[in-house]
């Protein structure tokens, strides 16, 4: 049973691809509660849409190859760009004339662009554990090549095509679920990411994940420099999936302001949610009130 | 003495009008404290200036007709345009060019005016008990306003507002005091009373009838409505759900007209500001982070679980004792519990102590206002009126108060121990949202006295302060998680509270554990005794007279007498050697010198000489006096005038412990007290022992809650 139910439902749609939205309380400003890479659904952000929705309106959607959203098979499907538009036709599916947007991880990619091209849209920005290339990824990540055939499955090996399309996919989503969830005691976070993750086909992630790639650094220093919107950067000190310090480098770029997670892992939302409501509406409060 | 002293003071002048203001704190946003002047001045915002000034630039005024502003006559200088044209001067001499406003009552027509007609100027507005004709005022005031101007015969109360009247010897006065009573309807707001009447007779008479009757100047040609209207910057509301100045409907319809938010303080009444300081500068402050985008809190949070378990721990600065019993009591808590992690929020002289004890001392120390300093500003000679004293501390206690919620906000602190941190026991009961963790409360008396010439009025005042006491701990017994007792039930005074409240003993045996005396050392034992001496270089035939007097320059007076006594003493008993401890607030060479007598600045652990002379005179302070009593020493002790915790609560300890002599400052002569000399030296005492086990009794009290 969820802890609240939509108000509303329905569709987006863009160039023939299907985008499921929900919407939740009346209050004001709107909160969009952005998807995040296509690995999971917008049911991560379950701990927040109750407590957001009492006090904001909230929306959120499945993102392009998750939930209830279409799943387009190609990668240029997935590049931060077209997530980015699919905001804007949320916005307008759910008549949203401006909103502050909250992003996990890579929705940072699409936040800060949807905030660059569209400022008339966007309040506020806030971005947990962004995954952001502002500054360099973990080292241990950087060892494998995605793309190549491997002869190890140990640790970051596991993030490779082959292994995820050849039988390792549940082997690599144990694998990242544990690395986003560094926290001690973490057992049912883990297991809310395995199996909504578990509802992706690996194809897809595939494609989503060479999708991604399209975004480098200098264009998207750039695009952060375009940034008008007051910004708020959660980070977790423990982040294993995203660098703490890329964090700290979107909110200098933005001049936005940092909050860091001593002890904290990647899924914020998920492990520290009481922190984590209070500071987007503390925020929120003070940008967009 | 204040809490906080403006960076800058200085005046504007318009048409001959001189307006005080003041400047404090150099960084972040602004804000402008305006007061309903001249019933009211600057220094009723003395419970938010040092806490608002730690994050923004705060500017006050005492506005025309009070404080160190002039006080012209007549209506025509006290219309609405002429306080706008003084508040736009005050702003430009303080060089601020966006600010928020704070004003209270009959301050914000003025204030709202001015965020209409300067948008730019003008980027958030804090209404205090508004005082604005957009809905009826109280009935009972209606017909009073009416006869303004009439002659009234006899008039009591609410008709005491007339000009005629005010102009009667007395008779402003008598309002004056009729009004903050029934503006003051919250329990126990003695000081708030008294401050605010004071403020209030530091105006004319003719001043405030002339700003009554130019207050309504037609400037606002709309009407007030019109002028909520006006005003498109963001509007916070604090209204008073009991406030008999102004009808809690104002403040709700102002907040309607403008847009802003209402915060409704239940139970308060027309001066939150002076009242409930602290609630008020939690709000302001969040206004100010949501009006101007400029956070001020914390950026760092840790997760439960990664937190290590920490205390902090506050040690009263009034009088040194403390200092080395706590010290005593953290060495035996980390004894029971190594992995806690111990920080001090501390000021000198206590920080003096903790470093040479190598103790962590919290960085936030420093934004504290000095108590001890307080304390010497409170004393003459040989006197201080430590109730008193306690009460004007009001607004240094608040200033405290906030730097350690901030401390204790951030910090994540398992464990607050507080050796009579007032500000912290008080102010957590007037907002018991605010706790952080688990607290623990010690102390060495319980229960104000009054002193017997203060008559029936200090009689009303400690009873009402005890009172207060009683009822935070009934109303909110899970803020002291423990409360410890330096001593044992027989140590407890026979008095009561007050005539209708409980017995001390009976109610402190039922609220407190006891710990029984902690020296902070343990004394030496018959056959320590001597080399003790030799190693302070006192021989055996020689008779040791030490006289402290603590800290404090308090100490002056009785010191001089010590020494005006020495040569006859000297005389009679030409063994006897005289070492003064004058302290570091007094120049020991403003004493005259003899052979035999010397005289010391600070002395390192003083306790040490007390420990093994032949004879010791001292004030009434229980530290010194039980360290004594300890050790089991000779000793003569002249309580401060007007102490009434030397003058009763020590005395009845010693009393029981069968220590020391207490001598009458006032009546002893230098012939008396060489005969107390001569008598008393070097004479074995048959006090009652004293515990040293205390410190670890009190350490595993505490220890048990973490």
């Amino acid at each position: 049973m969820r802890a609240t139910e939509p108000i509303t439902t329905g569709y987006a749609e863009r160039d023939g691809v299907k985008l499921y939205w929900e919407e939740f309380g009346d209050g004001q400003p709107t909160i969009v509660l952005l998807p995040t890479w296509s690995i999971i659904h917008s049911r991560f952000w379950k701990a927040q849409v109750p407590y957001l929705a009492r006090h904001f309106r909230v929306v959120t959607f499945d993102g392009r190859g998750t939930g209830h959203s279409d799943r387009p098979a190609e990668a240029e499907a997935y590049s931060h760009l077209e997530f980015a538009a699919d905001t804007i036709a949320v916005l307008d599916a759910t008549a949203t004339s401006d909103a502050v947007l909250v992003g996990l991880s890579c929705g940072a990619l699409w936040g800060v662009q949807v905030a660059a091209d569209r400022p008339d849209r966007v309040r506020g920005l806030i971005f947990l554990g962004p995954q952001v290339p502002l500054a360099p990824t973990h080292p241990d990540r950087t060892v494998y090549p995605f793309a190549e055939r491997l002869d190890t499955t140990d640790g970051w090996a596991k993030y490779n095509r082959y292994h995820w399309l050849e039988g390792g996919y549940r082997d690599f989503i144990e694998f990242f679920a544990r690395q986003g969830c560094t926290e001690p005691h973490s057992t049912k976070q883990i297991e809310d990411f395995i199996e909504w993750a578990l509802d992706i086909e690996p194809a897809k992630l595939v494609a989503s994940d060479e999708g991604l790639e399209a975004c480098g650094l200098e264009s998207f220093r750039s695009v952060c420099e375009r940034v008008r919107a007051p910004v708020l950067v959660i980070h977790g000190d423990d982040d294993e999936l995203a660098h703490h310090a890329r964090g700290a480098a979107l909110a200098a770029v933005t001049g936005g302001e940092l909050v860091t997670i001593a002890g904290g892992g990647h899924f914020l939302q998920a492990r520290h949610p009481v922190i984590v409501n209070h500071v987007i509406k503390r925020f929120v409060d003070r940008v967009a009130r | 003495m204040r809490a906080r002293y403006p960076d800058h003071e200085g005046f504007v002048e318009r048409d001959g009008v001189k307006v005080g203001y003041e400047v404090y704190g150099q960084g972040g946003p602004a804000a402008f404290l305006v007061p309903a002047s001249p019933i009211t001045r600057a220094r009723s915002w003395k419970g938010l200036i040092p806490y608002l000034s730690r994050h923004l630039t705060v500017v006050t005024t005492d506005g025309r007709g009070t404080g160190r502003s002039d006080r012209p006559h007549g209506r025509d200088r006290y219309g609405p345009d002429e306080v706008a044209a003084d508040m736009t001067s005050v702003l430009d001499a303080a060089g601020i060019r966006q600010t928020v406003l704070v004003a209270h009552c009959h301050a914000t027509p003025w204030a709202l005016g001015l965020a209409a007609d300067h948008p730019d100027l003008v980027v958030g507005l804090v209404a205090i008990a508004p005082g604005i004709a957009v809905m009826p005022g109280h009935d009972y005031t209606v017909e009073p306003e009416r006869r303004w101007q009439e002659e009234v015969v006899d008039p009591t109360g609410w008709s005491m507002r007339n000009r005629d009247f005010w102009r009667n010897d007395g008779g402003y006065r008598r309002w004056v005091e009729f009004f903050f009573d029934q503006q003051l309807p919250e329990a126990h707001s003695t000081k708030q009373l008294e401050d605010s009447v004071s403020w209030a007779l530091d105006t004319e008479v003719e001043a405030m009838i002339a700003e009554r009757e130019g207050r309504n100047a037609p400037s606002y040609p709309g009407g007030a409505e019109d002028l909520c209207g006006r005003v498109h910057c963001p509007v916070l509301v604090i209204h008073g759900s009991d406030d008999r100045c102004q009808p809690l409907a104002r403040g709700q319809r102002v907040a309607e007209l403008t847009g802003g938010q209402l915060v409704v303080l239940d139970g308060s009444g027309h001066l939150p500001h002076v009242r409930d300081p602290v609630r008020v500068n939690r709000l302001i402050i969040e206004f100010i982070e949501e009006t101007t985008g400029v956070a001020m809190h914390t950026k760092v949070w840790s997760r439960g679980l990664t937190r290590p378990k920490r205390a902090l721990y506050l040690s009263s600065p009034i009088g040194l004792g403390h200092a080395r019993r706590d010290v005593a009591v953290a060495k035996e808590l980390k004894r029971l519990r190594p992995e806690l992690e111990l920080d001090w929020l501390a000021q000198h002289p206590v920080t003096a102590v903790l470093e040479a004890e190598g103790e962590t001392i919290h960085p936030a120390s420093g934004w504290l206002a000095n108590e001890s300093a307080h304390i010497a500003s409170e004393s003459s000679e040989h006197d201080l009126h430590c109730f008193q004293a306690l009460r004007r501390m009001d607004e240094i206690l608040v200033a405290n108060f906030m730097v350690f919620q901030e401390v204790v906000d951030e910090g994540l602190y398992d464990l607050v121990i507080g050796d009579e941190a007032w500000d912290v026991d008080h102010f957590w009961h007037e907002n018991p949202e605010l706790k952080r963790g688990q607290h623990v409360w010690l102390t060495d008396f319980v229960g104000f006295l009054p002193m017997p010439d203060g008559g029936e009025h200090e009689a009303f005042l400690t009873t009402d302060y005890n009172a207060e006491m009683i009822e935070h701990i009934d109303r909110y017994p899970w803020l002291r998680d423990r409360a410890i007792f330096v001593g044992n039930p027989d140590d407890i005074v026979a008095d009561r509270f007050g005539a209708e409240l409980p017995a001390i003993r009976d109610w402190t045996e039922e609220h407190f554990s006891f710990s029984g005396y902690i020296t902070g050392f343990t004394p030496p034992a018959a056959d320590e005794i001597p080399s003790w001496r030799a190693e302070l270089g006192y021989a055996d035939d020689e008779l040791v007279c030490v006289v402290a007097v603590g800290g404090s320059g308090v100490g002056r007076a009785l010191l001089e007498k010590a020494i005006a006594a020495y040569p006859m003493a000297k005389g009679q008993l030409p063994a006897l050697r005289m070492i003064a401890v004058a302290g570091p607030r007094i120049d020991p060479a403003e004493f005259p010198t003899y052979p035999g007598l010397e005289v010391h600045g600070y002395v390192d652990r003083l306790f040490r000489h007390l420990c093994v002379c032949d004879l010791a005179v001292v004030q009434g302070g229980l530290s010194t006096t039980m360290e004594l009593a300890a050790a089991k020493r000779p000793f003569l002790y002249f309580p401060l005038g007007h102490h009434f915790e030397q003058n009763f609560h020590v005395r009845h300890r010693l009393d029981r412990y069968g220590a020391g002599r207490c001598m009458d400052y006032a009546t002893t002569d230098p012939d008396l007290l060489v005969a107390a000399i001569t008598e008393d030296i070097g004479r074995s005492v048959p006090y009652r022992d004293v515990e040293t086990n205390g410190a670890a009794r009190a350490a595993q009290l505490i220890a048990e809650l973490v």
